[in-house]
């Protein structure tokens, strides 16, 4: 490849970078490399802990409903507050609602992908029957 | 949250791309390959930890199975209280992430070795579930269940333990005052891998102990 050619695709390349992170390349005063807006303050880590406590408290409250309600719908109310929790932490403790969304696609890419590859796993050994 | 100190070139990558100055290499993404190598590793083993899940889910129901059930041998108050634990070494891990770009390193100690003791206990809560199941029959070659279980929840306990063991040495680097403001982005990678560990538990959590259990 021509040295003007690689010149130019490099070049290319910072643009798409640019696009993509720009304003992130230039961090503001006070935000840490990587940062997007500053992270949640101590008081908030707190308020979240709180509600993580309070929605593991409810789930082992649903478990204890086996027998009373129909065990799908068990199911369907732990599936949604484990997903919430999961959230939760991912966003505000991992930082993936402040920092570069690069991370959030790479992480996201990763659980989806496992999702969909052991659903499919599960579905064609006939588990969810 | 305090500032840092960073070159940053506008309209360029960063000349302190690797953070808090100890990786003075620029990255063509502009983000440092540390923190993105460790979201890269922890994508990954999300496939890992799938893998265990989904082999579990495949083998608990089987009927024709040795040994106690799992509704007959798990302990649902005791692994909530071992739950609460794990979430809340995440609340000290995150304080202690808050603590150190304030430069307040006392407090990055006091948190940072809160979350390793909270860590300790959750893995002692582990080895004592491990040891009741042993009592009551169930073994990790007495069936399928057993199999799955153990492995899943030990791959999980080993990553626990890791994290112990990483978390006790930035509290010894601390301690050694060789851990500067500067290095915040250490602290930050560590404390990724530990919320990553509660997050597989959240769904160890609910799909193992608490999802109603089929063929009992």
């Amino acid at each position: 490849m021509a040295e003007g050619t690689v010149e130019r695709v490099e070049e290319e390349l910072g643009d798409v970078t640019r696009g993509e992170f720009g304003h992130a390349l230039e961090p503001a005063p006070g935000l840490l490399p990587g940062e997007l807006r500053p992270h949640p303050s101590p008081f908030k880590y707190v308020v979240i802990a709180v509600i993580l406590v309070t929605v593991t408290a409810l789930e082992v409250a649903v478990s204890y409903t086996e027998g009373d309600i129909p065990d799908g719908l068990i199911v369907t109310l732990l599936l949604i507050m484990a997903i919430i929790k999961f959230s939760t932490v991912a966003a505000y403790y991992m930082h993936l609602q402040t920092d570069r969304p690069i991370f959030r696609r790479f992480f996201v890419l990763g659980v989806l992908a496992a999702c969909t590859l052991y659903a499919i796993v599960l579905a064609s050994l006939s588990v969810f029957n | 949250m305090a500032t840092i100190e960073q070159t940053t070139e506008v309209g360029g990558p960063p000349a302190t791309a690797g953070g808090h100055g100890h990786d003075p290499h620029a990255t063509a993404t502009g983000v440092t390959n540390t923190k993105l190598a460790m979201w890269l590793f922890l994508s990954s083993d999300c496939l890992f930890f799938g893998a265990f899940i989904a082999a579990y889910l495949l083998y608990r129901g089987r009927a024709d199975q040795a040994g106690p059930s799992p509704k007959e041998i798990f302990d649902i108050p005791f692994t909530s209280a071992t739950s609460f634990i794990l979430l809340m070494s995440s609340l000290t891990m995150v304080l202690a992430l808050a603590a150190i770009p304030r430069g307040d390193h006392r407090r990055f100690k006091i948190w940072v070795l809160s979350t390793a003791l909270l860590g300790a206990t959750f893995i002692a809560g582990q080895i004592f579930e491990f040891t009741e199941f042993s009592r009551e029959g169930l073994h990790v070659d007495t069936s399928l269940f057993g199999s799955s279980f153990f492995i899943l929840t030990g791959f999980h306990g080993a990553h626990v333990t890791i994290g112990i063991v990483w978390l006790l040495s930035l509290w010894g680097l601390s301690m050694q005052k060789r851990l500067p403001t500067a290095q915040a982005e250490r602290v930050e990678v560590a404390g990724l891998y530990w919320h990553f560990v509660d997050v597989v538990w959240i769904v160890i959590f609910t799909v193992i102990y608490l999802v109603p259990q089929p063929g009992r």
